[in-house]
């Protein structure tokens, strides 16, 4: 910021990886977010604080009832996953017919209750959750790569893959991927249509519990932790394709790689302009542009309009 | 009921709702004047997103933004930016601020609504929540002109009108409470008028044709271009205003006064209010301000079974209850306080026709 | 005879000594009664901030407590508590409300500087004291004569972040200082304040790199940091952010000499940025406050920290009292305590900031000992005080004695 930095590969190749080591972050959210909109056809603003809630089950049963990790994480994510299809049961299904503004607006108030609850159960001040991978770095010829960030981009492709297969290859994936595109076709050769629903309740709050596990070593467990991670991970989402589990990944490593990069061009003379400040607007003009070109997103189909 | 006794009814409930408003601060404390100021506001914004989202069908998810700017303009026009460095000397008094922030906003709108065209849905939704997110680090940025995180002042300044001292207006002494509430109000039931005469008119059928199916609308000579980019434009303003007077009733504006949650409250106030409807509005604009307050003051712990022991007031508690009203009353009252108007207004007359006469 | 004579005699007096107090109770400034005082303040129990929603619980604790004893000048202290989710537009109605609708005596206690900027103008128009606000704006105590109903409280961030600079400039050579500072005014004037401290030593800041409160992560910033070849590390962020800046220095295998402001040096917070003891960054930091740590040995047998630990537990149950922000609140109302005991049986608003101008106050228990709160002539800044320490091993440890801010 004093000086106009020569170009020194190593920092700029640091702040690449940094900026994946983020895109990570944004990416298991924005699949989250992608599971539910395939689904439901639901934006659910809800996600954020259901993996904020989960990180929290899995902070209590580590630090206040003595687990270990693992038998923690298993146990987080199974609660997740009934919580997630309780929530449908509860309190989507009631609202599914009509406006999706309506459904919109549950999911609001479930942000607004689940943030309330966490506060109102653990308080305000910031937690620290361990993570799976440890805090080992690797020096890698100037640039330090983290276990953890390695692994956050490992699950997070480990998870496209997985369901890729689930949506490809196993009889509930179709029948899920049938009850979202037409319910009514999916009802009359047997599918049951709201459990399918509930099940990609489940599965997203599934994926949003090993996101917000995996978020809170790195941002620290707070009850705000995923409100600025959900507006990175909707923008992920968007670029990638709104119904694409790869978009999502590759929307959300491009969008932290995106960031970091602006920041870095700031260093030089010509854009001295080029602040802090303006690093999330620009990153969103750009999304904007990108969808201009493909009003879709990268990934995404083009929609088929009915008449 | 014939269209013709239809719209006579209209007629004579908003000219109770005028009178109600007009002698309202009379029954109240001086305070209260005050609460209800922001009502007004409110509803200014929710009609224009009702505009846009309930009259047009494009969500927006950044009403805040613009909002925001209308904000923004009437508070340099008044305190102008030089302190802060910026080319703007200040000066105006504050009411005449008010047209030219909805002007701002506006054109802002309509430079927004033209790359709109090219997004639907989802995608629409999540550029205008774009919007709403770059605005508070776009007004940190060029702080020479928005004094960046502490904003601008206004209280105290001579562009405010009854900052303490009463204000004297058509031979009447007004409380700067009750200033702000008929300044509010005036405005708001203007704002209603104008936009019932724009969505009864052809404009308003064109809107609707562009919601109900975009095809349709434009095999039948419908400009979608023309109009999605007008309703934006129409509802951009309508925020702008709104935005303006919420800078004067608070007497001050930073970057932090516009969250992104205003942008996701003013599309909860329209839906509780009920979609492509405009009396109802005014409810939905009562709950988005009274609600987050009610539920502070409630008592959690009453609420629930003695068996579980709640300590009351504790910080969180107030979300709880907030948040599951909400989802309550998407339950209760599927199309807003506007569709249950309807639904009533249904009974009524359908219990008219089948009676035998 | 005596027993005639006697009853009239009684019942004058008894006129005699009611009469002021029906007098008062007529004449009394509002959210004043017989029987009780009511304040108000605006907190952020919701939003991005919430983390300081103990402050007010501290306060509030301390208040029930003192209620429990008799309350002060004969009155039942009672305080509001308001949540502005952080957003000013939000404290300016919420403070409205409090003065005009529930008539409080004074707003008390209101967080954060965008906050009590925005109602300060309004507070003083009013004559309604805006006392012991919770920043440390220099502002505060600057501008006192402009603005006679508003007075601070803590150190000022100007005074802090002095003191890191000349700390640098004196123990180190040729220091090269990284900033990572919140894009308001309170991180500008940290880093402001440094470069001053600094003055014409050998060190200098070498990049200063901010952040907006809504982002997610400061990774990118961290990497630049480090790729400007700084040695020292000054951390100029709330909680959340000095933690993950700890965090991602120490993924970078980035080990300088930190320097963390006192609102995310809270023992609580070190322990957590510490990851268990995994990282190695948080050794050796450098802070400073003038608050008794909660998780110091030293205190254990402390009477104020004794009596600190017993009001938590009886008055805000499921409290953390490793949480060093309830202290800070019970310290804060310690003060406001004092005041109102002073003011006697007539109450006034214009005599309680009569009061806050001119405190001496040398016991606060929760303060350390040697910090005096104190205001006069010329100095309106309450606590100018505090204590440097180093990160030891899970611990803080003072060094160098008290230091004193003469510069606000």
């Amino acid at each position: 910021m004093l000086v106009a930095a020569a170009f020194d590969f190593s920092d700029f190749m640091q702040q690449v990886v940094s900026g994946l080591a983020s895109g990570g972050i944004y990416a298991l959210l924005a699949l989250a977010l992608v599971i539910i909109h395939r689904s439901t056809g639901v934006i659910n603003f809800a996600q954020g604080e259901m993996a904020t809630l989960s990180a929290y089950i899995a902070w209590t049963l580590i630090v206040n009832h003595g687990w270990s990790y693992w038998p923690a994480f298993v146990v987080t994510l199974a609660l997740s996953f009934a919580g997630g299809i309780g929530i449908h049961r509860a309190v989507i299904r009631p609202v599914e017919r009509g406006s999706v503004l309506r459904i919109v607006i549950v999911t609001i108030g479930l942000l607004v209750a689940i943030n309330g609850f966490v506060i109102w159960k653990w308080g305000g001040e910031p937690q620290q959750l361990q993570g799976p991978f440890g805090t080992k770095t690797y020096d890698l010829g100037g640039v330090v790569v983290a276990a953890h960030d390695i692994g956050t981009i490992a699950v997070a492709l480990g998870i496209v893959g997985l369901l890729w297969l689930f949506f490809r290859f196993t009889k509930v994936g179709l029948a899920l991927r049938a009850a979202a595109v037409n319910p009514e076709e999916a009802r009359l050769v047997g599918v049951r249509v709201t459990w399918m629903l509930a099940l990609g309740w489940g599965l997203a709050a599934t994926l949003g519990a090993v996101a917000g596990m995996l978020t809170a070593p790195t941002v620290g467990l707070d009850p705000q932790m995923m409100q600025a991670v959900l507006i990175y991970a909707f923008a992920a989402a968007v670029l990638g394709g709104i119904d694409s589990p790869i978009g999502a990944v590759v929307g959300g490593l491009l969008l932290g790689v995106l960031l970091n990069m602006l920041s870095y061009l700031s260093q030089y003379g010509a854009f001295d302009w080029f602040t802090e400040e303006l690093r999330l607007p620009a990153a969103l003009l750009i999304i904007l542009a990108v969808l201009l070109v493909r009003p879709t997103g990268i990934f995404g189909r083009p929609e088929v309009k009915r008449v | 009921m014939t269209p013709r006794t239809q719209r006579l009814i209209g007629f004579v409930a908003f000219a109770a709702f005028v009178v109600f408003v007009a002698v309202l601060p009379a029954f109240v404390s001086d305070f209260k004047a005050r609460d209800y100021s922001y009502v007004g506001i409110y509803l200014i914004a929710l009609l224009g997103l009702n505009i846009l989202t309930g009259y047009t069908g494009q969500i927006s998810l950044g009403h805040g933004a613009f909002m925001a700017i209308g904000g923004y303009t009437t508070a340099i026009l008044m305190a102008g930016n030089e302190e802060f460095g910026g080319p703007i000397s200040g000066g105006m008094k504050d009411v005449w601020t008010l047209p030219i922030a909805g002007l701002v906003a506006g054109l802002v709108g309509l430079a927004f609504g033209i790359p709109a065209l090219r997004l639907s849905g989802l995608y629409l939704a999540l550029a205008t929540f774009a919007i709403a997110v770059a605005m508070p680090s776009t007004v940190k940025r060029f702080e020479e002109f928005t004094g960046g995180g502490s904003g601008i002042q206004l209280f105290g300044t001579p562009e405010l009108t009854g900052s303490i001292s009463n204000v004297e207006i058509l031979g009447v002494s007004l409380t700067p409470n009750d200033w702000m509430y008929y300044l509010a109000w005036s405005i708001a039931l203007v704002a209603f008028a104008v936009a019932w005469l724009i969505l009864r008119g052809r404009t308003g059928r064109a809107f609707r044709a562009v919601r109900d199916s975009e095809t349709a609308a434009v095999s039948s000579g419908v400009s979608l271009a023309r109009y999605k980019t007008l309703a934006f434009g129409i509802s951009a303003a309508y925020a702008g205003v709104a935005g303006g007077l919420f800078a004067i009733a608070s007497a001050f504006v930073n970057p932090d006064a516009f969250p992104i949650a205003l942008s996701i409250y003013l599309l909860v106030g329209i839906v509780v209010g009920g979609l492509g409807g405009l009396s109802g509005l005014v409810f939905g604009a009562i709950f988005i301000f009274y609600l987050p307050l009610w539920a502070q003051g409630q008592d959690l712990g009453s609420l629930l079974p003695d068996r579980i022991i709640v300590e009351t007031q504790k910080p969180g508690g107030a979300a709880i209850v907030y948040g599951v009203i909400l989802i309550l009353l998407m339950f209760v009252i599927p199309n807003g306080v506007g569709g249950l108007f309807r639904r009533v207004g249904q009974l009524i007359s359908n219990r008219r026709y089948s009676r035998p006469k | 005879m005596r027993l005639r004579s006697g009853l009239p005699v009684a019942l004058i007096a008894a006129l005699v000594l009611a009469l002021p107090v029906a007098l008062a109770g007529s004449t009394a400034d509002p959210g004043v009664s017989a029987t009780a005082i009511l304040i108000g303040g605006t907190s952020p129990l919701t939003g991005p901030a919430a983390s300081y929603a103990t402050v007010a619980r501290g306060a509030q604790a301390y208040f029930d407590s003192i209620n429990a004893t008799g309350g002060a000048a004969k009155r039942k202290i009672e305080y509001r508590i308001v949540d502005d989710a952080y957003n000013p537009a939000q404290t300016v109605q919420a403070v409205r409300r409090l003065v005009e609708q529930d008539k409080v005596f004074a707003v008390f206690n209101t967080l954060g500087t965008e906050a009590n900027l925005a109602i300060r103008d309004y507070l003083n128009q009013m004559k309604v004291p805006q006392l012991f606000v919770a920043s440390g704006a220099t502002t505060w105590g600057r501008d006192a004569a402009r603005y006679p109903w508003t007075i601070g409280f803590q150190p000022s961030y100007a005074a802090e972040g002095f003191v890191y600079g000349q700390y640098l400039a004196k123990t180190q050579k040729k220091a090269r200082v990284g900033v990572l500072f919140q894009n308001d005014d309170y991180g500008k004037d940290l880093l402001g304040s440094l470069k001053a401290g600094l003055g014409r030593s050998g060190s200098k800041i070498v990049a200063a790199e901010p952040y907006q409160v809504t982002s997610p992560d400061v990774g990118s910033q961290i990497g630049k940091l480090k790729a400007s070849g700084a040695n020292v590390l000054a951390i100029f962020a709330t909680p959340t952010f000095a933690i993950q800046a700890y965090v991602f220095a120490n993924r970078l295998g980035w080990r300088p000499l930190v320097i963390n402001n006192a609102v995310s040096a809270t023992s609580n917070t070190m322990t957590l940025a510490s990851e268990g003891g995994k990282n190695k960054t948080v050794e050796g930091t450098i802070s400073t406050t003038p608050l008794k740590d909660p998780l110091d040995t030293r205190w254990k047998n402390d009477p104020g920290m004794k009596q600190y630990r017993a009001i938590l537990a009886k008055y805000a149950k499921g409290a953390n009292p490793n949480d060093a922000n309830h202290l800070y609140g019970m310290a804060v109302a310690y003060e406001a305590v004092g005041l109102l005991k002073r003011l006697g049986a007539n109450p006034t608003r214009a005599g309680l900031m009569a009061r806050a101008r001119s405190i001496t106050s040398a016991g606060n228990p929760f303060l350390l000992p040697g910090v005096s709160v104190k205001t006069g002539k010329g100095d309106n800044f309450p606590i100018q005080q505090g204590q440097l320490g180093r990160w030891t091993k899970g611990r803080w440890v003072p060094f160098g004695g008290l230091w004193t801010s003469k510069r606000n």
